[in-house]
């Protein structure tokens, strides 16, 4: 194909839809508001994994000390864990610091803690894990590797807010999947149709083509044109919706945050291969018999 | 005839025992033929004889049942699919319904056989305004084709099918919906474009339009040749001849579909 051709099909292209630029207008609304419902789904998705992300930065095991441990003892439970693959950093915090900071903690209630005669904070560690090791069921193993050490009193790592956390947003991510299925499954039967309508309104033309030697790509590239130009808009107007409901939900959820413009442009690009797929749905039939 | 034509004459069409059948019945039955580079030929028959067919199969939007059908470098046989809009680039073809592209103006009409060829705009302006000179419509070139007469709108389908200088046009009763002095315009056309190097394959059922203009003629009956001669030829038959031997056809040289 030379650029003569290419640049005639694009006009051909545009010259069927806005031919039926009723049919074209609706079938681009419906699959924009099917999208957009796709995208808000995909934005909440998006912001639930950043904040698990900025979660597991602060993913660490507390590790609590026997009391009355000699040094020695001490020193064998830090190198024990230090020596563990996953560990990336390992912070002792003594019992009076604990004590220090629980003081700070408390503020001017900390008077309270006058009345107590002993320190009954323990000592403990604060043991950072490697970024490949932050998954729920890595912690688990290792908290229980670390407790079975001579002076380990308990491990703590916040198992039931991971947990939780982690389950949500695999329930989102399922109904990011089954949306997106539906979404993506009618916005190809709304453009195979819309394809298709402009097919049969062409049929004579093709014939005519055919007649004076166009060959089956000629007649087929307009419509793939067709189908990617309205997956394209549609996926566009959606984003445009979407930014929109995301200014007013910005002030109710402090914090969330719009596509990266990389991921909004792999939606786009998505959508436009997505109308290319509903014209070849359309244009299927037509291929069989041409091409055979 | 027959017996004239040697070896030395380029043909531009062979046909080789072909028949087709459409569920079990014969259209057309072991027809033999050859039409030479720049010959004009009258395709005559009653209605069902078979003609339309036979034209189909050599722009082979059909194939055949059995036999062969060589169009240039093109054989039937050996056809693939995606090779027949190359065979169409160099066949014009012309019908009785104008299929013309009335959602186009004239000059789209025409240029649409250019576009599907990759022609520069500029090449296409030249060659559709001398074609639509030639049938006599350039003035009538951003006109839309339902606004004109029959004739007119047969003459622009003609330039249509011309415009990229086919090897052979192939006109399936050209003139079955046109007056009787509209058809003479149409017919002295076809001569015209012939003159011009172009082979002509003209089917019709009217035998008195063809006595009249006197040329090669094939009969066709039932699905098969009965005839092929000269009828009332008014000019010089070795003069003819000798033309139909010097042309070099489209094609270029090499290509005889006669000597296969
Ligand atoms: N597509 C087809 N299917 C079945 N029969 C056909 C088809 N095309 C042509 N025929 C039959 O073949 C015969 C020849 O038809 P046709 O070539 O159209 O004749 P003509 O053009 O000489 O009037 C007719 O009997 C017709 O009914
Ligand atoms: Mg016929």
């Amino acid at each position: 194909m030379n650029w003569n051709q290419a640049t005639y099909l694009m006009r051909e292209a545009f010259r069927t839809m806005n031919r039926q630029r009723a049919v074209t207008i609706v079938s681009v609304a419906i699959m924009s508001l099917s999208l957009l419902i796709l995208a808000v789904f995909l934005m909440i998705t998006d912001n639930m994994m950043l904040l698990m992300d900025r979660s597991k930065d602060e993913m660490k095991l507390y590790v609590y000390l026997d009391d009355g441990l000699t040094n020695e003892q001490m020193n064998a439970a830090y190198n024990g864990i230090i020596r563990m693959e996953a560990v990336d950093e390992l912070v002792f915090i003594s019992k009076d610091e604990a004590f220090a900071e629980f003081r700070a903690q408390l503020g001017e209630e900390s008077e309270l803690l006058e009345a107590l005669e002993t320190n009954p904070l323990p000592a403990s560690f604060r043991v950072s894990v490697k970024d490949v090791y932050k998954e729920t069921a890595t912690l688990e193993t290792l908290a229980s590797t670390i407790g079975r050490l001579d002076g380990v009193a308990e491990v703590n790592y916040g198992k039931e807010f991971i947990e939780r956390f982690s389950s949500i947003t695999h329930a989102v991510l399922y109904v990011d999947m089954v949306v997106g299925l539906i979404v993506i499954l009618s916005s190809l039967f709304i453009i195979a149709n819309t394809v298709h309508l402009a097919v049969v309104s062409r049929k004579e033309t093709i014939e005519i083509l055919k007649l004076v030697g166009a060959t089956n790509r000629f007649i087929t590239t307009p419509f793939f044109i067709e189908g990617a130009f309205q997956g394209g808009i549609a996926a566009l107007i959606s984003l445009a919706a979407l930014s929109a409901i995301f200014g007013a939900g910005r002030n109710a959820v402090p914090g969330l945050v719009f596509f990266s413009p990389d991921k909004a442009v792999i939606f786009v690009l998505v959508c436009i291969a997505m109308g290319a797929l509903g014209s070849l749905a359309a244009l299927r039939r037509y291929l069989r018999i041409e091409i055979g | 005839m027959t017996a004239e034509r040697g070896e030395e004459i380029r043909n531009i069409i062979g046909i080789y025992h072909l028949s087709k059948r459409y569920n079990e019945k014969f259209a057309l039955d072991d027809i033999n033929l050859h039409v030479a580079n720049g010959e004009f030929v009258f395709l005559v028959g009653p209605s069902g004889a078979g003609k339309s067919t036979l034209l189909k199969l050599i722009y082979m939007d059909d194939f055949p049942t059995e036999g062969q059908v060589i169009v240039g470098p093109f054989v039937s046989t050996q056809m693939k699919r995606s090779k027949v809009s190359l065979l169409r680039r160099k066949i014009g073809v012309v019908f009785q319904s104008f299929r013309l592209l009335y959602d186009r103006d004239v000059f789209e009409n025409v240029a649409i056989a250019m576009r599907v060829t990759g022609e520069s705009s500029y090449e296409i302006k030249k060659k559709v305004a001398q074609v639509l000179t030639q049938v006599g419509l350039y003035h009538k070139r951003n006109e839309m084709p339902s606004t004109l007469s029959g004739g007119e709108q047969q003459r622009i389908a003609i330039a249509r099918a011309v415009v990229n200088s086919p090897a052979v046009l192939l006109a399936d009763e050209p003139t079955g919906n046109l007056d009787p002095e509209v058809t003479e315009e149409i017919l002295k056309l076809l001569f015209h474009i012939n003159a011009g190097g172009t082979a002509v394959l003209m089917a019709t059922h009217d035998l008195a339009l063809v006595k009249q203009f006197g040329q090669r003629i094939l009969f066709l009956r039932d699905g098969r040749l009965q005839e092929d001669k000269i009828l009332g030829y008014k000019g010089d038959l070795s003069q003819r001849l000798e033309r139909i031997q010097k042309d070099p056809g489209r094609f270029g040289p090499g290509w005889n579909p006669g000597t296969k």
